[in-house]
């Protein structure tokens, strides 16, 4: 893994952690290319909502946006998460995260 | 030949005390996820994770190995990929005690995998729950 991705590959994280995200992904998975408005209306929130989850989703370079006429059109760009797909370090994280669990397990037994 | 993953822990509980939470099921619970572990070589148990739109939440296992309190190895099988999973002991002079965990078995396919979404849906999945509360 290379390490001056370590921010880029936290704001893919944070930009998968969130299930509206993840599901603008999958429905961009599935398509080549959707205006707002067809995005919109597979959600229960307004425009204005999903449109600020497209931003991050563009912050973190897995959404390209694209502006036709009024209409800003959006595809998927699944580049970086080949950066998550490493379940070695997935795997290390959750490891480390689960013994800091176990550290307090053990401590309050004392 | 280097494991996948190859960790190192400091506990200053006893050796006996680290086993117990590695191997008393109500315990793991407690830390990965509830079980019905067994420390009985051939002993085959699932761990049991919240599924999600990703991942039933299932990880099969089954025990290769019991050393009390010194060794526990198991296999790790979860979105169809299995590793084996060791957890090595041992006491330190100052009474506190190494942990040392190694997980191996990766296929090169899944350490190289490139691109394709359907990978990281794993991942997602894997993280996800956890990433929430860390980035909450």
């Amino acid at each position: 893994m290379v390490l001056n991705n370590t921010n880029q590959e936290r704001d893919v994280y944070a930009a998968i952690a969130d299930p509206t995200r993840r599901q603008l992904l999958n429905l961009l998975a599935k398509a080549d290319e959707l205006p707002l408005h067809e995005l919109t209306a597979q959600f229960e929130m307004g425009r204005t909502a999903v449109s600020k989850h497209l931003a991050i989703l563009k912050e973190a370079g897995l959404v390209i946006a694209r502006k036709e006429g009024r209409e800003t059109r959006y595809r998927l760009n699944a580049a970086p998460l080949k950066e998550i797909q490493d379940w070695v370090s997935i795997y290390e994280g959750f490891w480390k995260e689960r013994i800091s669990k176990l550290h307090l397990l053990l401590e309050e037994k004392k | 030949m280097k494991s996948d993953v190859s960790l190192d822990f400091k506990f200053t509980s006893s050796i006996e005390q680290v086993w117990h939470a590695l191997t008393d099921s109500d315990t793991l619970a407690k830390w990965i996820w509830s079980n019905d572990f067994q420390p009985i070589v051939g002993h085959k148990f699932q761990f049991r994770a919240e599924p999600n739109e990703w991942w039933n939440g299932i990880v099969d296992c089954e025990v290769l190995e019991i050393e009390e309190p010194h060794k526990l190895s198991y296999t790790w099988t979860s979105a169809g990929e299995t590793t084996t999973v060791t957890w090595t002991l041992t006491q330190a002079s100052d009474g506190t005690t190494q942990l040392h965990l190694d997980q191996d078995g990766f296929s090169e396919e899944t350490k190289a995998r490139q691109g394709a979404i359907e990978g990281a849906k794993y991942a997602w999945t894997n993280m996800s729950s956890q990433l929430e509360k860390v980035l909450a």
